[in-house]
This record gives structure tokens, sequence and C-alpha cells, in this order.
């Protein structure tokens, strides 16, 4: 197994800080508070500011119900936050956008179409011709290890294939920002590993702002230039970890190495502390 | 073909075949003349059928109801869907489906006769609000329950509102849709029989309830016939395009709904 595909080697470019990163994405004092069915209000968010900048691959890490998600929607345009704003490129985010990718924790493959149907829908909305749109949706699909699946509809996948299919479908389109809800959430560890890779791989090319959201430590440490620890009851943030590793990053090379290793035990103790403390009912 | 499969072929044919026979015994034991015989009530099919006048009192009883059928059809999915993606919409229409939903359709016909005449606009209508309900039912449960990422990925694509409404709820939407459709497509038929046994003047329920008048208990029956194999064919033929459009929706038994 080719960890990176060997193709990609030719766009990697050492990450050098020559020019000054621009703010892309300016979350400003966000809250978000549910109304419960018991007619309770329940704060999800609470006074979360974070600037993410252009070309950043931004993790966000914490325990479940803390508020991830909610985030992520609230950059994506779905939700309007119930104080505060959130900003794309100095524009107030008023609903979604192409420039705006959401692969969801949920899949929300369209059930009516096939692998190929949902990963051309995006291109084919965006008015690319029919033929270029299949030629890179199949090359995508053949990316996310699904070649030969093209003509299946979703109810015929597994859970981990809904996941790949989501994943190429919102890369198809390429969104400049992309907004990602546990993608791997669902993986076997191999395909994980691979796509963790291949995701490296796109994102060291491209340079797209990544937003990605995760349960996994090892994962935002691997993937991330910054970590961002939330904590629970109500959602806020703890900390920002900056990650410094070089890149391009290789998995057999990080596992080895000891600031890797010390930036997965002190974010983990971390975790465990927010953990504990648990939801204030 | 195997054994299970040819089963499910013939299973139809085999429960028709039974309810004749079950007639047949049940009429030449209890003797009685206003209940002939199966085999009577299918001889005098023909008679029917082979008979011009009969047969454009049919024709005209199809027309109706493919238009009242296809008229509520076009206009209850739009309105079905809107009112599930619009709570506005909804709070709207609700209380106004509610009102007539319970009304036996039949039951208007008199005061709908009233105003439009005895002819073929009077029974359209009617098949039209007896069809129109579970579509629009149908439609607007589909709509309401399409997940909600699914709009959201639809609209990080640029779809408009519209855009969403057609080309995401709707086929999202479609078998339930369809469920409406079938039970609309059985209304249809109910309704324009008794549209007919109200309003007597052409189609064939006029046909089957003169019969009965004049005591021709054999045309009765074969008019009971003829309708409900028109119901079996409408149905399988619904039901051959429903699985063609929903063929990526669940796997299921089908079942046609007049034998169910
Ligand atoms: N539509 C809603 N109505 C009411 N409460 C909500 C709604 N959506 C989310 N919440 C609440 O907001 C909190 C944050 O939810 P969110 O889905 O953002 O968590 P999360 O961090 O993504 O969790 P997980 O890791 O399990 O996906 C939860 O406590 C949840 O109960
Ligand atoms: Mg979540």
């Amino acid at each position: 197994m080719t960890v990176v595909p060997a193709r990609s080697s030719q766009w990697v470019r050492p990450v050098t800080s020559q020019e000054p990163a621009s703010a892309i994405i300016e979350i400003d004092h966000v809250s978000q508070i549910f109304q419960t069915s018991a007619r309770k209000d329940h704060v999800a968010l609470s006074d979360i500011s974070l600037t993410i900048e252009e070309g950043a691959f931004v993790s966000i890490l914490g325990p479940s119900g803390c508020g991830k998600s909610t985030l992520l929607y609230i950059v994506g345009g779905f939700v309007s936050p119930t104080s505060g704003s959130a900003k794309i490129k100095g524009h107030a985010i008023t609903g979604p956008g192409p420039d705006r990718g959401p692969v969801f924790q949920e899949f929300a493959l369209f059930p009516w179409k096939t692998v190929l149907g949902n990963v051309m829908y995006g291109p084919r909305q965006q008015g690319v011709r029919a033929a270029e749109a299949e030629a890179q949706s199949r090359a995508l699909i053949e990316m996310v290890g699904l070649k030969g699946y093209e003509n299946f509809y979703p109810k015929e996948l597994s859970g981990g294939m809904k996941q790949r299919v989501a994943l190429a479908r919102t890369l198809a389109y390429h969104p400049e920002v992309l907004l990602m809800d546990e993608p791997f959430g669902a993986l076997d560890a191999h395909t994980r590993t691979r796509l963790q890779n291949d995701l490296l791989s796109i994102w060291e090319r491209d340079r797209k702002t990544v937003l990605f959201v995760t349960h996994s430590v090892d994962e935002a440490v691997f993937l991330s230039d910054k970590v961002v620890m939330m904590s629970k009851s109500p959602g806020r943030i703890r900390e920002v970890i900056d990650i410094d590793l070089p890149r391009p990053r290789r998995r057999n090379e990080l596992l080895l190495d000891p600031r890797y290793q010390k930036y997965v035990v002190d974010i983990e103790r971390m975790f465990d502390e927010s953990d504990e403390a648990g939801p204030a009912s | 073909m195997s054994p299970a499969a040819l089963l499910r072929r013939v299973a139809p044919v085999l429960a028709c075949i039974g309810l004749l026979a079950v007639w047949q015994v049940a009429s030449l034991a209890l003797k009685n003349d206003s209940f002939p015989t199966a085999t009577e009530a299918i001889r005098a099919i023909p008679d029917i059928l082979g008979d011009k006048e009969s047969l454009i009192n049919i024709l005209a009883s199809l027309r109706r109801m493919a238009l009242g059928f296809g008229v509520a059809v076009l206009v209850s999915i739009p309105l079905g869907l809107l009112m599930g993606r619009s709570r506005s919409v909804a709070a709207f229409f609700n209380p106004l489906l509610m009102v007539i939903y319970p009304v036996p359709k039949a039951a208007l016909m008199p005061i709908i006769m009233l105003w439009l005449g005895v002819g073929d606009v009077t029974k359209t209508l009617v098949i039209f609000l007896g069809v129109s309900l579970p579509v629009i039912y149908h439609s607007f449960e589909g709509a309401k329950a399409v997940e909600e990422k699914m709009l959201w990925s639809g609209a990080a694509m640029g779809l408009s509102p519209a855009q969403r409404l057609v080309r995401i709820v709707l086929p999202a939407a479609l078998p339930e849709i369809l469920t409406g459709c079938r039970t609309g497509l059985v209304l249809a038929l109910i309704t324009m029989i008794t549209s007919e046994m109200i309003a007597r003047q052409s189609g064939a329920g006029n046909i089957l309830f003169n019969a009965l008048d004049m005591g021709q208990y054999d045309t009765v029956f074969a008019m009971i016939i003829i309708v409900g194999a028109m119901g079996i064919c409408l149905d399988a033929i619904f039901e051959r395009v429903r699985a063609r459009l929903v063929r990526w929706s669940e796997p299921q038994f089908d079942m046609p709904l007049s034998f169910s």
C-alpha cells in the first residue's frame, strides 16, 4: 500500500511561513442557545471566539455534546447563532454557499442517486459539463477507494463506504473551506489511516482551509496546524494548541517523533480532565 | 424461475380462482335469484363488453377518472410538499384539510350537483376531491421527513430554495408520495362508481345500477367483476411504474393493494 499516492509528491511543498497568513474565518463571541422540548434554555455554545487562517488545518476536539457540530453548522451558515457573529473573508455569514463544503456526521447522501450521481451533483450544479464532471468524479471515487461501486445506490453501501462517498461528494465541487464533522468516524482503522493520508496530501496540494471535528486525539495531532480543545456544559473553548510539527507529515515518521507523542499525551490528559467535569445538570 | 418466484407469479391467479370457486359454491347453496353463480356472471361479461353503448359508458367513466386523478395528483403533490417544508403553508391548509378529510366525498355530490349539474364536471370534481386528500397527506408527510442535512448539502452546493424543493424534497419524498397516489388510485375508482350511482347518466356505475333496478342480476355481478378487474389492472400498472421510479429505496415485498 502506498501511504501517499505517488502522484501527489510533486505538489507537496514544504510549509514555510513566508507569506503572512490572513484570516479566512472569524468567529466572534458566538453563543448558541437551544430551546429544549421542556422549554428550558440549553446553552450549546458559550462565547466562542476563534480565528482561522486561510489554508490552515484546524481540528476541533471535545467530548460528545460540547457543541462541535453546532459550531460547524454556524460556520456553514446552516444555523444562525443566538448571539455573536461569524464571518468569512470579512463578510458576515448569512447562509450556506459553495465556498464552504460540509461533510456531515450523518453522511446525508442523496439516496435516489448512485455513488457517481452523488459525487457529480455538486459540479453539475456549478455548471461543469457532464463529461468533465463525470471524469473528475470517477477520479475522486477511485481516490476514496470506491472504484467499481460507481453505480451502487447508497442503501447498498456500508457505513464506512457512505462516509467516503460523502467526502468525495464535497471535494468534488472544490469548496475553499472544508467543514468536516467526524468524517472518518465510521471507518475501520486501516481505511481511516489511508483516508487521513489522502486528505493530508489533498490539503498539502490545494491548501484548502479545513475545519475538522474529531474525537480522536491522534487524528487531530497528526493532521492539524491547530487543535481547538472544547469543554462541555456550556460548550466553550478551553485551549487552542498550535501543533508545531514539520510537514509534509508521514505517519510512520511521526509516530516515532517524541514531539508528536508529547502532544498526544498532553492533549489526552486535558481531554480526560474536561470529560471528568461532566455535564452540569 | 425458482419455485418461490413461480408461486409469487401465480398466487394472484390462484386467489382469483379461489374467490370465484367460493362464490360459485355459495350461490349454488343459497339458490337465491338475486345471487347468480360465478359462471352466470362471467357469461354475461362478453355481452356487456360487446355492446357499443356499454363500452362508451365504461370509457366515459375511465376518462373522468383519469382526468380527476391526474389533476388531483398534479395539484396535490406540490401543495403537500410545500406544506411539509413550510410551517406557515401547513398552518393555513391543515385545518381546511382536516375539515374535508372525514367527509365522504360522495356525500358532497348532491350539493355539487346543484351548482354544476349532473354532468362530467361534477363527477370529475368528486373524483378529484377523493384523490387529493391522501396524495396531499402522503406528500406532506414525505416532505416533512426529508433529512435536514440533505437539504443543507444541497444548499451548500448552491441550490436555491425552489430548486431544493424540486430536486431534493420531491425525489426524497417520492416513495411516500407514490404510496399516497396508490391509495388515491383506488379511491378514484371507488368515487367514480359512487358518483355514477348518485348522478346516473352514463358510466360503468350507471350500467350496474340500471341492471340492479331491472333485476338483471347476472349483469350486476358481471359489472362488479369488470370493475374489480379494472382495479387490479390499474393497480398492477401503477405498481410497475412505482417500482421503476423508486428502485433506489428500500427493497420490499410487493403485493398489489387489491389483494392485501
Ligand atoms: N436542534 C437542537 N435543539 C436542541 N438542542 C440541540 C440541538 N442541536 C444540538 N443541541 C444540543 O446542543 C449540544 C451540542 O450538540 P452538538 O451536536 O453540537 O454536539 P457535538 O459536540 O457535535 O457532539 P458529538 O461529538 O456527539 O457529535 C448538545 O447538548 C445537544 O443536546
Ligand atoms: Mg457532532
